[in-house]
């Protein structure tokens, strides 16, 4: 008990003891005496709570939570519209919050993870990183001083021969052996990697990591000292890792980075990443400035590789961060900034939901005030209801927030990025909870403290008239702007729902021209790049090896029970080929020059959409060649200039001109032997040379369901070896094709081990990640839409229904004076029917001028969705949501005209 | 956030109380509540609690000061007096009284000729 209590608990005492005796000189009994006395005081307790309330300055007392706690069972459709409004907002503010910190302030959790960086190297011409580092890593490691235990590592896929045959890739850092003292890695068996290991001499030595163990080898026991495949090398494994261990980002195997056989001439050599540790005392800014000096020294020694070259020091994981990049940022920023908006909004909505129940307990609050609570007080009441409500709301948003987290936020990273990081943890973190303790004071705020400002203002002139309990109070200009912006939010999410779900059917329902469902697509990868610049002899040689090993491939594919036709492309089908500029022979005017006309313009196509193909092809794919001829084997050889066309390149670019014989040309070809590669459009346009079309065939899905129009369809015969991306397409007519990929796996790791496979999938899956993405937002945006569409009623209700209580009387005394009810219902309607209409409008020119802003772009599937059938569909929404808007006035607008008059009268 | 002036001589308790204090000098809460009722011919019949919350209030207005003393009867009382500020307070309450006062007055006088 304080001081305070303890005085006024003397202060009554003395009160009643006073009181009493004058009672009983009066002739009272003691018993009476003391009756009278407390009689004539009034309720004690109520005093001293008052008195307490009065002194307290604390903005939030315990009465105010357990009247908050009533006023949600009082009021229970408040209390779920707006809880649920609120969970809302504080779940998708801690979603936003959990994702962009990813990127934007990540930790490692390892023990000496913030003192772990990254040493970059810009090249401040192309504002670009330089990841050939070797030369400058060497140096930095003989003279760097304030960062030690310098490493690095390369990245590398080779594929891993387990115990049971299998061979798939795995993800190899070649690492210094520091890397495991950095980041505290701990065999659980064998040894980790030591720099003897590194020596050129050295024999190939593997640690791998606990799920390789497992899941390859069977947790063998007897792992240490076995010899495993990677690729073409045997290397012994020596140790293998605890669970979980993945430094430096998400790795399953470590093998020594052998320098010395490395390039090491300045600016080759290569890609690296260098890494080390802040030496005590020392902080980014002091390394820095160390390393710049460093920096500087080999410049100077080799000044025509590193003029332009800066050595920069950042934080370890900031490596996934955009930070550095300045676009990047700005839209991590930006996405803060909508779901800043997206919490004011939701919450400004709550607010008026709670203005409108302070508004119905004004009567209540002028008491208050008139027993003396201050205008401070009542404000922090109402704080403290919208508190308790924001409470109950932070936990049902925590909650749901996790769930979405585990649920979608790592697979849609994934999706977005591959396989992530080994810091990247979406679950809550004590700072997720602050963030969360945040978001629900600014929602209380707006939510409690905006309506308790206006509806105390001016209280005490209010006190002064009789007539407490009507008029003066009125929703303001800003709870019209925000019942507009409301109203014109819940015709602009439906109208992005709508988009998007046809978006999602575009992709489900687009026809690619055969059955893809039976075709198994499998992405072959090699290990060294082909034409890659320089074709020296030894690239020829082994180029014409992988052809010899793909023919080998097919051929045994084929023989396979259940494979009807093996064949190869560039691209799979629906995912659309690289685009390129065409011109036609009968284009060129007598000096030779031609028109250009993309998907934009109006007249002729003159966008191609390139295929390199196996002579095959056709067959496998069993597409008729309707026109000429299909291709020859004798057609896939690097001199051969013919091409066949599908049925859309005849319409859109033949405009149904004869096309056989028809010559065509690359405005920008590509290298020679690879003219199906993208070509630079800021290249100076080469006069390629022509191709002859030999034949038609039909539309095969060249194009993709996430891009703008309807693909032109241009097919070169091509051996596959040369393809950049080799697809190999099994055709599997009954059954799954995707029973036969074990044995692909099979016979490709028993011609080469090097072979990779990645992206084993059914022909009609390769767009699934497109899917998944685009059904998440529709199933946000409809989450999103129709808790913006319930917030939007509850809110016009609120206001419609304050509106009309306080104009009970006039109502009373209009009708009583005979006025009609439909002038009644016009001037009751007026302010709504404005506000939505208002709303409706603002809305629906967003969502058209949105439309015909992407209507304009690249984005795939919008085009053919703004149809005037789309349009009518959207208008229509917008007249259904004024309906129903309306509907929400009629209840109050009925209870206002049942009024009786001399009710009316009598509610003064 | 400082209260509305008006807001504390509001309900008039708050006034009758300075005015107590003013013509009386200072008393404690139970003599004031006397005071007050007796004052009023008891007309009023104050919930004597009420008292407490108003005078909190002055004291917080910094119009009433209040110590520890003994009563007549030797209880020890917390005994109220009027300060500088809460003197200029009720000169100022009073004259707007008696300005609203005066002009409700003059419509109860007016009769069918003024002249």
């Amino acid at each position: 008990m304080s001081r305070a209590d303890r005085d006024l608990d003397a202060e009554v005492a003395a009160h009643l003891a006073e009181a009493a005796e004058e009672h009983m000189a009066r002739g009272l009994s003691p018993q009476e005496a003391r009756d009278a006395a407390l009689r004539d005081f009034g309720g004690v307790t109520q005093v001293k709570q008052v008195h307490r309330e009065m002194r307290s300055y604390t903005l939030i007392n315990w009465l105010d939570i357990k009247l908050g706690g009533r006023m949600l069972v009082k009021y229970p459709g408040l209390t779920i519209v707006g809880g649920l409004a609120m969970a809302f907002a504080i779940c998708v503010g801690l979603v936003v919050f959990r994702v962009l910190s990813l990127f934007l302030h990540p930790t490692l959790p390892l023990p000496q993870g913030d003192r772990l960086v990254e040493i970059q190297v810009i090249d401040l011409e192309v504002s670009d990183e330089e990841q050939q580092i070797l030369h400058d890593f060497l140096q930095w490691r003989q003279s760097l001083r304030s960062v030690t235990d310098l490493g690095a590592w390369r990245n590398s896929n080779p594929n891993l021969l387990d115990a049971f045959g299998d061979s798939r890739p795995v993800a190899v850092a070649e690492m210094s052996a520091a890397g495991f003292k950095v980041s505290d890695g701990v065999p659980l068996m064998g040894r980790v990697l030591v720099e003897a290991d590194e020596q050129p001499a050295a024999p190939p030595v593997a640690v791998i990591g606990y799920d390789i163990w497992r899941t390859r080898f069977g947790g063998d026991p007897n792992i240490i000292g076995r010899i495993a495949k990677f690729g073409n090398e045997d290397v012994s494994i020596v140790g293998v890792m605890r669970e979980g261990y993945e430094f430096p980002v998400a790795h399953d195997v470590w093998m020594p980075l052998k320098t010395a056989l490395l390039d090491q001439t300045p600016r080759s050599g290569p890609p690296l990443v260098a890494f080390g540790l802040l030496a005590p005392g020392e902080s980014m800014k002091t390394a820095q400035a160390e390393l710049t000096t460093v920096g500087r020294q080999v410049a100077a020694q080799s000044p025509a590789t590193h003029q332009r070259l800066e050595p920069r020091l950042r934080p370890f994981a900031m490596m996934m961060s955009p930070a550095g990049d300045p676009a990047g940022g700005l839209i991590l920023y930006s996405v803060y900034v909508f779901t800043a908006a997206l919490v004011i909004l939701i919450c400004g909505n709550v607010g008026l939901l709670l203005f409108a129940r302070a508004a119905s307990r004004e009567a209540d609050l002028v008491v208050r005030t008139a027993l003396g609570a201050s205008r401070g007080r009542i404000v922090a009441q109402m704080f403290t209801e919208a508190f308790v409500l924001g409470g109950l709301a932070a936990i049902v948003g925590i909650i749901a927030a996790d769930i979405a987290l585990r649920n979608w936020g790592m697979s849609f990273l994934e999706v977005n990025m591959g396989r992530l990081p080994f810091w990247f943890d979406l679950s809550l973190s004590p700072a997720t909870f602050a963030v969360a303790s945040l978001l629900t004071i600014i929602a209380a705020a707006m939510a409690g403290i905006l309506p308790a400002l206006k509806i105390t203002r001016g209280m005490g002139h209010r006190l002064k008239q009789t007539t407490a309990g009507s008029g003066g109070l009125q929703f303001g200009g800003v709870w019209t702007v925000v019942i507009v912006a409301q109203v014109a939010a819940t015709v602009i999410f439906p109208a992005i729902v709508y988009l998007m779900q046809t978006m999602v059917s575009g992709i489900e329902d687009f026809h690619a021209g055969f059955p893809t469902e039976q075709y198994l697509a499998v992405q072959i990868e090699r290990d060294y790049a082909v034409f890659a610049g320089n074709e020296d002899a030894g690239a020829l040689e082994r180029n014409a090896r992988l052809a010899g090993t793909l023919d080998e491939l097919r051929r045994q594919i084929a023989s396979r029970p259940g494979v009807a036709g093996v064949t190869f492309a560039a691209t799979v089908p629906t995912t659309g080929g690289p685009q390129k500029l065409v011109e036609m022979a009968y284009d060129l005017d007598a000096s030779g020059a031609a028109a250009v006309n993309t998907n934009d313009g109006e007249g002729p196509l003159r966008e191609a959409t390139v295929a390199a193909v196996d002579p095959s092809y056709f067959d496998v794919l069993k597409a008729p060649v309707i026109a000429g001829r299909g291709f020859t084997a004798a057609d896939a050889v690097t001199t051969s200039r013919v091409a066949i066309v599908d049925q859309s390149f005849v319409e859109q670019v033949l405009e149904g001109r004869n096309a056989a014989g028809q010559q065509v040309r690359f405005r920008y070809p590509g290298k020679a032997p690879r003219p199906w590669s993208g070509g630079n459009a800021s290249d100076p346009p080469g006069l390629g040379d022509w191709y002859e079309i030999v034949g038609v065939v039909p539309e095969l899905g060249l194009g993709a369901p996430t891009r703008k129009g309807r693909a032109a369809g241009l097919y070169l015969p091509a051996a596959p070896n040369l393809f950049v991306q080799i697809q190999m397409m099994v055709h599997v007519p009954g059954g799954d094709p995707m029973t036969i990929a074990p044995q692909v796996r099979e016979a490709v790791t028993a011609i080469d081990p090097s072979l990779r496979l990645v992206n084993v999938q059914r022909v009609n899956e390769v767009n699934n990640d497109v899917l998944w993405v685009s059904r998440l937002w529709v199933r946000i945006t409809a989450v999103l839409s129709s808790l913006a569409l319930l917030l939007s009623l509850a809110g016009i209700y609120a206001v419609l229904a304050f509106t009309v209580a306080r104009r009970t009387r006039e109502i009373g005394v209009r009708v009583a004076l005979g006025a009609s009810r439909p002038r009644v219902v016009a001037a009751t309607f007026r302010r709504p029917l404005l506000q939505v209409t208002g709303g409706v409008l603002i809305g629906t020119i967003v969502v058209f001028t949105a439309a015909i802003l992407i209507r304009n772009t690249e984005m795939a599937g919008f085009e053919n969705d703004l149809t005037l059938a789309g349009m009518a569909q959207i208008v229509g929404y917008g007249m259904s949501m004024l309906g129903v808007c309306m509907l929400a006035c009629l209840i109050p607008t009925r209870r206002a005209l049942n009024v009786e008059p001399t009710t009316a009268l009598r509610t003064e | 956030m400082t209260p509305d002036r008006g807001d504390v001589t509001y309900g008039s308790l708050g006034l009758l109380v300075l005015k107590t204090l003013d013509a009386l000098g200072p008393l404690h809460g139970y003599r004031l509540a006397r005071r007050i009722e007796q004052i009023s011919g008891n007309q009023l019949a104050l919930n004597q609690g009420t008292l407490y919350p108003a005078l909190l209030k002055l004291e917080q207005m910094d119009w009433v000061s209040s110590k520890w003393g003994l009563s007549d009867t030797g209880r020890r009382v917390k005994i109220y007096s009027l300060t500088r500020t809460g003197r200029k307070q009720l000169a100022r309450e009073e004259a707007q009284w008696q300005r609203s006062t005066g002009i409700i007055a003059r419509f109860f006088n007016i009769t069918e000729d003024p002249a």
